[in-house]
């Protein structure tokens, strides 16, 4: 089924009425939004009219999924993997199959579900959170075309004062080549609680482009500590839009990671906002590239409150043809006065067909903050080489060593060994390929 | 002397690339295997770009002469082929490698060595690592920093040490490891250099210098005076002090 109205009706069918004029609405949104230019500043790098026809995908529907049983190869090896979780969801092509958790957490009120069964169970929280108070389809066209036609998703709700140590991880998996699959995940945590919450995407690689539109919603309470971390290693063909927006009040600690390592096309955009005094935000970002691969980063720091701070580190290799481009800004709204905020982006061209632009920018309606940016565009450094040449390393080698050195610098601050770990084997395994 | 050197430099000749002019002009070296030589030389004599050609720096060039090292020409060699054959540069600026841990970078340089499929062993390494340390009296955390990055000059200096220690050189060349040290980080530094002699005597070190209190730590078997891309001068340990009374203003007007 392509993009109509019926697939509204279609997605619509037994759910509650503020959640079917909620897609309505956002599908106006959608229609009433022209698909962005690259005339305009926030899409300059990334052409969409020669990436995607949107008209033309098929959107997937809950049924139009059969996988007769059997789980792909590339599926089973993660869940081999065993990994130690809270809880763990798997979706494939935007449908969850199968989600469970650690049963201790749901006796302490904790919730940790798929978006569409929440519908039923928990639909006053949703009423409440979901794409109308971080992420409305107002912020743009891809947010609307998200928050109209998202099959599934998480919905992880962590009651006040509740410590997970644990993350919680979702493998979103996508199968069907010239599809498209909107998800979305909300987090809600709770005053003085503390959580973490790790997804993935994979998929096969596809000879038509395929759109996996994922849309982030992240709520901090009053002193809760949130860590979320994105990993995109999906395959060839793939646009992955992701839209993210974190809300952090008052103490709260909401980190985020970003590891952009798959795909033909990358967008993340990335909007933090620090709405109440003392709230902090690290914001991560790793991305790769090889082939023709594009990565684009859009992102924002919005300090609306006083003393909070904010820390963007985002780190890119680019091999092959590969282009990135980041655009971030600080924004320091009038009255957030002993704002902390930095940002940093930094790129290295591993070959002369490499490309990277990086456009970083602070708006400061406040006088007492301390603020600062900076962009580098590098290749590797030559004296750095001959150092570990002359200790024996081939080429290749040290090479790799300097990318991973320079890219898993990153890592340094996420407190989740596991992932950094899992993260460092991933760049690992794709540096292989760089000769 | 009967035996053949370890390292041998007939008229050489090198110049920085993109450049026209030499900064080696004809400079000849002897190194019997197990000796170790000072070169002291005034600055902008050529030392470390002697030091540079004989690595393999890829911004030198050698435009005339011989290079041998264990009877096979070196010159056409790449950098890391003559490491793998036991050359060690410890490098007056050593290069800062952010997100790289020293114990990652020296099994990733121990498995350079090995052929084929042979692969480090991981515990075997650790143990290895350790005992090295040990040795040089570092703290084990020390192999855990990223290369270089923070460190002190004398961190440097000992993390260059360190290194030698692991990968165990026929040749060790020591660009002014001495420059910018502090007393007690010098000694430190040439305390490591004579345990590992001691541990092996076969070990032959070429000690680019421009001072001569290093001198008083490591003990020479001959000193060599460079001024203006050759080697004006060469005898024992008394050279040194020679040097030391009256500075390099005798070599000035060669």
């Amino acid at each position: 089924m392509s993009l109509e109205s019926a697939v509204l009706k279609k997605l619509g069918q037994g759910a509650p009425e503020w959640l079917c004029r909620r897609r309505e609405h956002a599908w106006n949104v959608y229609k009433n939004t022209p698909l962005p230019t690259t005339q305009s500043e926030e899409w300059r790098y990334t052409d969409l009219s020669q990436i995607v026809d949107l008209e033309s995908l098929k959107f997937l529907l809950p049924g139009d999924v059969d996988l007769n049983g059997s789980l792909p190869e590339i599926l089973e090896g993660v869940l081999n993997e065993n990994r130690t979780a809270s809880g763990s969801s798997f979706l494939v092509d935007g449908l969850t199959t199968n989600i469970d958790s650690e049963a201790s957490l749901s006796a302490q009120g904790v919730i940790f579900t798929s978006l569409r069964s929440a519908v039923e169970d928990y639909s006053d929280l949703l009423e409440e959170h979901l794409a109308v108070e971080a992420l409305p389809p107002e912020k743009g066209k891809f947010e609307a075309l998200n928050a109209a036609f998202w099959t599934d998703g998480v919905l992880l709700y962590v009651p006040r004062g509740v410590n997970i140590k644990l993350p919680f991880r979702t493998v979103n998996y996508l199968s069907h080549a010239g599809s498209a699959v909107c998800t979305r995940t909300l987090i809600i945590a709770e005053a003085g609680s503390q959580v973490s919450y790790v997804e993935e995407i994979i998929s096969e690689d596809f000879d038509e482009i395929t759109l996996a539109s994922s849309s982030l919603e992240v709520i901090a309470k009053e002193g809760a500590q949130v860590q979320f971390v994105s990993i995109q290693q999906s395959g060839h063909g793939v646009f992955c839009q992701s839209a993210q927006r974190t809300l952090a009040h008052r103490d709260s600690i909401l980190n985020t990671l970003n590891v952009g390592l798959g795909g033909s096309v990358s967008r993340v955009d990335l909007n933090s906002q620090l709405l109440g005094s003392g709230a902090k935000s690290d914001m991560l970002g790793i991305y790769f590239g090889d082939q023709n691969q594009c990565f684009d980063h859009n992102t924002s720091q919005d300090h609306v409150a006083s003393n909070s701070g904010s820390d963007l580190l985002y780190k890119g290799a680019l091999d092959g043809s590969s282009r990135a481009a980041f655009r971030g800004i600080i924004r320091v709204h009038p009255g957030a006065q002993g704002t902390d905020a930095y940002q940093t982006n930094r790129n290295l061209l591993l070959s002369d067909n490499a490309r990277a632009d990086s456009l970083p920018n602070l708006e400061i309606e406040a006088d007492d903050v301390k603020c600062s940016h900076g962009a580098t565009i590098g290749q590797l450094d030559k004296e750095a080489l001959f150092y570990l040449l002359s200790r024996g390393l081939s080429r290749q080698q040290a090479e790799r060593l300097v990318v991973l050195g320079f890219l898993g610098d990153v890592m340094s601050r996420l407190p989740l060994g596991d992932v950094v770990d899992e993260v460092t084997q991933a760049i690992e395994q794709k540096l292989l390929t760089h000769a | 002397m009967s035996s053949t050197p370890i390292l041998k430099i007939d008229g050489l000749y090198a110049k920085v690339v993109d450049q026209d002019i030499s900064i080696l002009k004809g400079l000849d070296l002897e190194l019997q295997q197990g000796e170790i030589h000072a070169i002291m030389g005034p600055n902008g004599s050529g030392k470390s770009t002697l030091a540079k050609v004989l690595a393999g720096h890829p911004g030198y060039e050698a435009t005339a002469g011989e290079v041998i090292y264990r009877g096979e020409p070196i010159l056409e060699m790449d950098p890391e082929e003559r490491a793998c054959a036991g050359v060690f540069l410890a490098f007056q600026y050593p290069v800062e490698i952010p997100g790289v841990s020293i114990a990652n970078f020296l099994r990733t340089a121990l498995q350079a060595r090995l052929e084929g499929d042979d692969e480090v062993d991981l515990f075997d390494f650790q143990d290895e690592l350790i005992e090295r340390m040990k040795l040089l009296d570092m703290d084990p955390s020390f192999a855990e920093r990223p290369i270089n990055d923070g460190f002190s000059g004398g961190e440097k200096k000992r993390n260059e040490i360190l290194q030698m220690a692991v990968l165990r050189p026929s040749l060790a060349l020591m660009d002014e490891t001495d420059s910018g040290l502090d007393i007690d980080a010098l000694k430190i530094v040439a305390n490591g250099v004579n345990k590992l002699r001691e541990e092996d005597p076969e070990m032959t070190v070429l000690l680019i210098t421009h001072y001569q209190r290093i001198l008083n730590y490591i003990n020479p078997d001959k000193v060599h005076v460079m001024v203006d891309g050759k080697i004006v001068q060469s005898g024992g340990p008394e050279v040194a002090l020679e040097l030391e009374d009256q500075g390099y203003s005798d070599w000035k007007e060669i």
